[in-house]
């Protein structure tokens, strides 16, 4: 019996060594939470599309909230999310909060009357106390049926998107510098062909939303060769999709990605490579590519999940600016958008919660969530990785979301996406900005 | 002649339904990089595959003149299954060396090195043989940093069953979705068939008017997609629901413990889903069967004195037996495989997904374990397989049987 029983506990003990840090740790935070009320047994439903390792940390973290209140939290994720919830608005079935990852269709769900709004004590504690507070606000808040504005949508779960990942041990024995600036970048990428190598992995296959990689590229180099008030204004079509500073920047793009040299197996596979297998052609034995321009949620996709950058064999670099261009350092980013979707006191002590510093701790310590939240210890995150991120995101002197997100949903999540598929598939870049322009002309 | 050509096509269509099983299957026993980097036609000979091994380990800072190991040893150090074995034919060196035309530069070089070969490695005398063994020779005692090398071995066959070991006992999901998915199956196979086989009879042998009229709408149904009835079917749901709630926290004392709220979504709106979906083929099907038997039988039967009650027990349902096995197949295969219905329908609880569910979840977030995905996608076919093969003498009768009328 003894035996069985220390059997057990190393099992025990084997679990929570692989669980990474267990759920009590995770609510050990720096900054101490406030006092939420009381909810015994009362069930808050959460659906968002988050799944697998984001799940697991969303619950820790809403376990921290169930420990303080008594409440629980039960949490859905699919990544059928944007189906699923429309059809659980309509059919009067929705959840508490729903968990947005494009603001486009929170807003349309808005307009049909089925957020309920946050009030504005709480777009104003975000103006306050979020890092570029104001353009978080402005992010989550909507039209509702009567055309009134209202603050719906929470930001919680933020992206960085300007990295480029490598692997130092490559750049190591090929004697490569980690560049500071496009031009260097690019004559980085020079050197690389020279020397035989190739500079680029880039892959945009996503299955319905093929394409959506490139347009992040597209966007990190408007940001890059034009001004940000240009880049708002390209947003909301005030600046053609065919006008130059826009034709400029997919050029730039089609320098890298239809670049048969640049790219490993060729310009023709970046349409039909799956985003996540893309990078691990810089682990590939031999490596296929040196670097890797994506956002920070790339390492689950490494061959080893993400411990590479733990041990050393993985590190990422700044999305670099130009030089001579002046325009300071800008970032790219996203993040997920929670709304109440039906209302009940326990549900608005959740969005109490998020406002506590605490909340963004606990997912801080866990990995893969970086936050905007000014009163939150940097202390916190996980990994020197995310520290480095923070970094990157407090030295930014732009901070912009990304603008697929914030386009109409038929350009955002419709022609952007399958034009520039077809840009890398070899149309030319003329024909694509003017295909996506008529495109946004015919919703107008 | 035509035999052979008839016994050839048949040879074709079967290797062709059965390749992507047997893939599936020899996929699922491979290791995760085997199956990444090579096709399943290969797993039975040995195969060149590149692997990545780190000379030592990055805490051994000893100074060494000599340092001798095996690749072998140095891949395999953590493993406990999908061992690597075999020959190393060559190692792929990348470094720089002095370029001879731009005197001060240096170039870089790669090269593949056979066995046997020195290799200059952070500036000592690297050497290994094909059976794995290395030595590592610095004119001096030196620390150098671990480098890690590329080998191409051409390795022999490897199979395990970690995947499987690990879908199965080392978390929970998949055993659970096997479990939801019998919960929802097994009724959903049964209460059609059971409504069914009542309105079969009714439709085939008893008199009341406006049978055929009614017999021609309840067929023309089957044209109607589930998809798009989703929405109405969820409002009905959430309204009975609601109503449902009321009752509870009017009957029972939930209010205390907060327990009252119905689900909408649940294993049994998927079961009325299902069954109502069901039902038009199910009729239509035992109906043209039992429209066969001969009527003589149920005419005797009745001049005996026999209710319809007892007709419809005691004849029609022992008769009917291979009509009735072949639709529960139907019925079972395709509320086996639902994806759709169980997403927008059924329980969303993370312990209640049904195993398309689950299989989808593992494409979704895995899809770099794919062989995850392989073994679960091999467990979910066993259970249809068992289902079809026990029944499928019925499977064939039944299918026949409706075409055939007469009496």
């Amino acid at each position: 019996m003894k035996l069985n029983l220390g059997a057990a506990a190393s099992v025990l003990f084997a679990a929570t060594l692989f669980a990474g840090p267990s759920i009590a740790d995770v609510c050990d935070t720096p900054s101490t939470l406030g006092d939420l009320g009381k909810f015994d047994g009362e069930v808050i439903t959460i659906m968002g599309s988050m799944e697998g390792k984001d799940e697991e940390m969303l619950t820790n973290t809403a376990s921290c909230f169930e420990k303080a209140t008594g409440a629980v939290v039960k949490y859905s994720g699919s990544r059928d999310f944007a189906a699923l919830i429309v059809a659980d608005l309509r059919s009067n079935n929705a959840p508490n909060i729903a968990i947005f990852p494009q603001p486009g269709l929170a807003g349309d769900m808005a307009k049909e009357g089925h957020l309920v709004p946050l009030g504005q004590e709480s777009a104003d504690w975000m103006a306050e106390n979020y890092g570029a507070g104001s353009s978080w606000v402005a992010l989550g808040t909507y039209e509702d049926k009567d055309g009134n504005e209202d603050f719906y949508g929470f930001a919680f779960k933020k992206d960085l998107k300007s990295l480029v990942w490598y692997s130092p041990e490559q750049f190591d024995d090929n004697g490569y510098e980690i560049p500071t600036s496009m031009e260097d970048l690019i004559a980085l990428s020079d050197q690389m062909v020279e020397d035989g190598n190739t500079p680029w992995c880039i892959g945009v296959e996503s299955g319905n939303a093929t394409g959506w990689t490139a347009t992040d590229w597209m966007e990190d180099i408007m940001l890059r060769t034009t001004t940000p008030e240009n880049y708002d204004r390209w947003v909301t079509n005030d600046l053609p999709f065919n006008s130059p500073e826009v034709l400029k920047a997919m050029e730039l793009y089609g320098q890298f990605s239809r670049n048969d040299d640049y790219v490993a197996g060729g310009a023709s596979s970046v349409a039909t490579t799956f985003f996540g297998d893309a990078p691990k052609g810089l682990f590939s034995s031999p490596a296929s590519c040196m670097m890797h321009r994506q956002a920070s949620f790339i390492p689950a996709f490494f061959p080893n999940k993400g411990e590479e950058l733990t041990d050393g064999s993985a590190d990422f670099f700044y999305f670099p600016p130009f030089e001579a261009a002046d325009l300071g350092n800008p970032v790219l980013g996203a993040g997920t958008l929670w709304t109440m979707t039906k209302d009940s006191p326990a549900t608005r002590a959740f969005f109490e919660f998020m406002k506590e510093a605490s909340a963004h701790e606990a997912w801080m310590q866990q990995g893969t969530f970086l936050t905007a939240h000014k009163g939150a210890s940097l202390d916190a995150y996980a990994t020197p990785t995310l520290k480095k991120q923070g970094e990157i995101l407090s030295n930014a002197t732009t901070f912009r979301f990304d603008a697929s997100d914030l386009m109409p949903g038929a350009i955002g999540a419709g022609a952007f996406w399958s034009e520039m598929t077809a840009f890398a598939n070899g149309q030319d870049a003329k024909t694509t900005a003017d295909n996506i322009q008529s495109a946004w002309d015919a919703i107008k | 002649m035509t035999r052979f050509f008839k016994h050839l096509i048949l040879l074709l269509i079967v290797v062709i339904w059965v390749l992507p099983f047997l893939a599936l299957v020899t996929t699922s026993l491979r290791s995760e990089t085997a199956s990444k980097t090579s096709g399943f036609w290969t797993a039975f000979t040995p195969t060149v595959l590149g692997h990545r091994f780190g000379t030592h380990d990055r805490d051994n800072t000893e100074p060494f003149v000599t340092m001798s190991g095996n690749i072998f040893e140095r891949l395999n150090e953590d493993k406990e299954s999908f061992i690597v074995s075999g020959e190393v034919q060559s190692i792929m060196f990348t470094g720089r060396v002095p370029d001879p035309e731009k005197p001060g530069k240096t170039k870089l070089i790669r090269q593949l090195i056979y066995a046997g070969e020195p290799m200059d490695v952070r500036d000592g005398d690297f050497v290994f043989q094909s059976n794995g063994d290395f030595v590592w020779t610095f004119p001096e005692a030196t620390a150098p940093k671990p480098k890690n090398l590329d080998a191409f071995i051409n390795q022999d066959p490897v199979f395990g069953t970690d995947a499987y070991v690990e879908v199965l006992f080392e978390n929970e999901n998949v055993p659970n979705a096997l479990i939801s998915s019998f919960i929802v199956t097994i009724p959903a196979t049964i209460i059609p068939i059971t409504i069914a086989a009542f309105a079969a009879y009714a439709f085939a042998w008893m008199r009341f008017p406006g049978r055929d009229w009614l017999f021609v709408l309840v067929v023309s149904l089957m044209v109607v997609p589930t998809q798009l009835a989703f929405l109405p079917v969820l409002q009905g749901f959430s309204g009975i629901a609601s109503w449902a709630t009321a009752l509870n926290a009017w009957m029972t004392d939930c209010e205390a413990t907060k327990t009252c709220q119905v689900a909408s979504k649940s294993f049994a709106s998927l079961w009325i889903t299902h069954t109502a979906f069901g039902l038009p083929l199910a009729i239509y099907l035992l109906r043209n069967y039992i429209v066969g038997l001969p009527k003589e039988l149920l005419e005797s039967a009745r001049i005996d004195g026999a209710s319809h009650l007892k007709i419809f027990t005691r004849l029609i349902i022992p008769l009917s037996v291979p009509a009735l096995a072949s639709f529960s197949i139907f019925q079972f295969l395709w509320v086996w495989n639902d994806l759709i219905v169980a997403l927008y329908i059924g329980p969303a609880d993370s312990s209640d997904l049904v195993f398309p569910i689950r299989l989808q979840k593992q494409l979704g977030t895995f899809k770099d374990q794919l062989h995850l995905l392989n073994a679960s996608a091999v467990i979910s076919i066993i259970v249809p397989l068992i289902v079809f093969l026990s029944m499928q003498r019925y499977f064939i009768r039944g299918l026949l049987a409706g075409s055939v009328k007469g009496g």
